[in-house]
């Protein structure tokens, strides 16, 4: 069940200038965080395996509250398609599982964002798709093992 | 103004579940209802605690409290936990909110006569 959104939007702005949107920091924060909120940190690396980690702040009824997100990009081709991975995590990039955060089972670990950019007399045709990562695709299978593995061994060394 | 409502109540929703106490609370009331007396009994924590707790996960949606005078059992509402998990359904709303803002950013940096554009 892989679940996803797609939205395709036209800005009157050149490719380049959309991508930077995208890709600096500064214009990143400028309209990444919903109403309300600030992307106080907005770390990206952009190449390709270069990681990104975002911080959102927002007031909420119960005070401030934090919540990060780390990622890799994927693929970059300048001014046309970015791909990068997102996933909730702490402070200092370890991801935090939905189920951690209390979450139902069926929300994806790691979503996937991809950016497509056309330009159009001058103007920008955007592309976003928002998927997530199914849970038997065969990264998810091999961190499965890998976690399998490890319980495995911490049951046999705890007796 | 919709998006910006549905961010509001996910908010709210990923509040109230960021807390262990509220999320064993939760897990209870999936059960069944209960009374704050009820709830209460696991936890090391006095009453006017636990109906803090209960008040938060209240104002989240999560949870109904009956309104009969001697014994007001909460009551489990899942609805907001669906909105969760169906999590590309909320996430529409927050890109079309995002994307609107990075329309009128981009019309605002180019309107700008001293932004530093290098492009």
């Amino acid at each position: 069940m892989t679940d996803s959104v797609v939205i395709e939007r036209h800005f009157d702005a050149p490719v380049e200038l959309v991508w930077k949107m995208w890709t600096e920091s500064e214009h990143f924060a400028a309209w990444y965080g919903p109403m309300g909120a600030t992307i106080p940190v907005a770390k990206m690396n952009v190449r390709v395996g270069g990681s990104r980690h975002i911080c959102m702040a927002m007031e909420t009824p119960n005070g401030p509250m934090q919540m990060w997100f780390v990622g890799e990009f994927l693929e970059i081709v300048a001014n046309e398609r970015l791909v990068y991975t997102e996933a909730m995590s702490d402070e200092d990039g370890n991801v935090i599982s939905p189920a951690q955060m209390g979450m139902p089972e069926g929300h994806p670990e790691t979503t996937q964002v991809i950016v497509e950019l056309e330009p159009v007399d001058g103007k920008t045709k955007m592309t976003m798709t928002h998927i997530g990562v199914p849970a038997d695709s065969p990264g998810a299978s091999g961190w499965g093992m890998a976690f399998d593995k490890l319980n495995a061994y911490l049951s046999t060394a705890s007796r | 103004m919709v998006a910006a409502l549905e961010e509001e109540r996910l908010t709210e929703t990923f509040a109230a579940l960021a807390n262990p106490t509220r999320r064993a609370i939760l897990a209870r009331l999936a059960h069944g209802e209960a009374s704050v007396t009820e709830l209460a009994e696991p936890f090391d924590m006095s009453l006017p605690a636990v109906s803090k707790h209960i008040r938060v996960l209240e104002r989240a949606g999560l949870v109904t409290q009956g309104q009969r005078a001697q014994y007001r059992p909460c009551t489990l509402n899942a609805a907001p936990l669906e909105a969760v998990s169906s999590w590309a359904e909320h996430y529409r709303p927050v890109w079309e909110d995002r994307f609107d803002r990075m329309g009128g950013y981009l019309n605002h940096i180019q309107t700008q006569p001293h932004s530093n554009l290098d492009i």
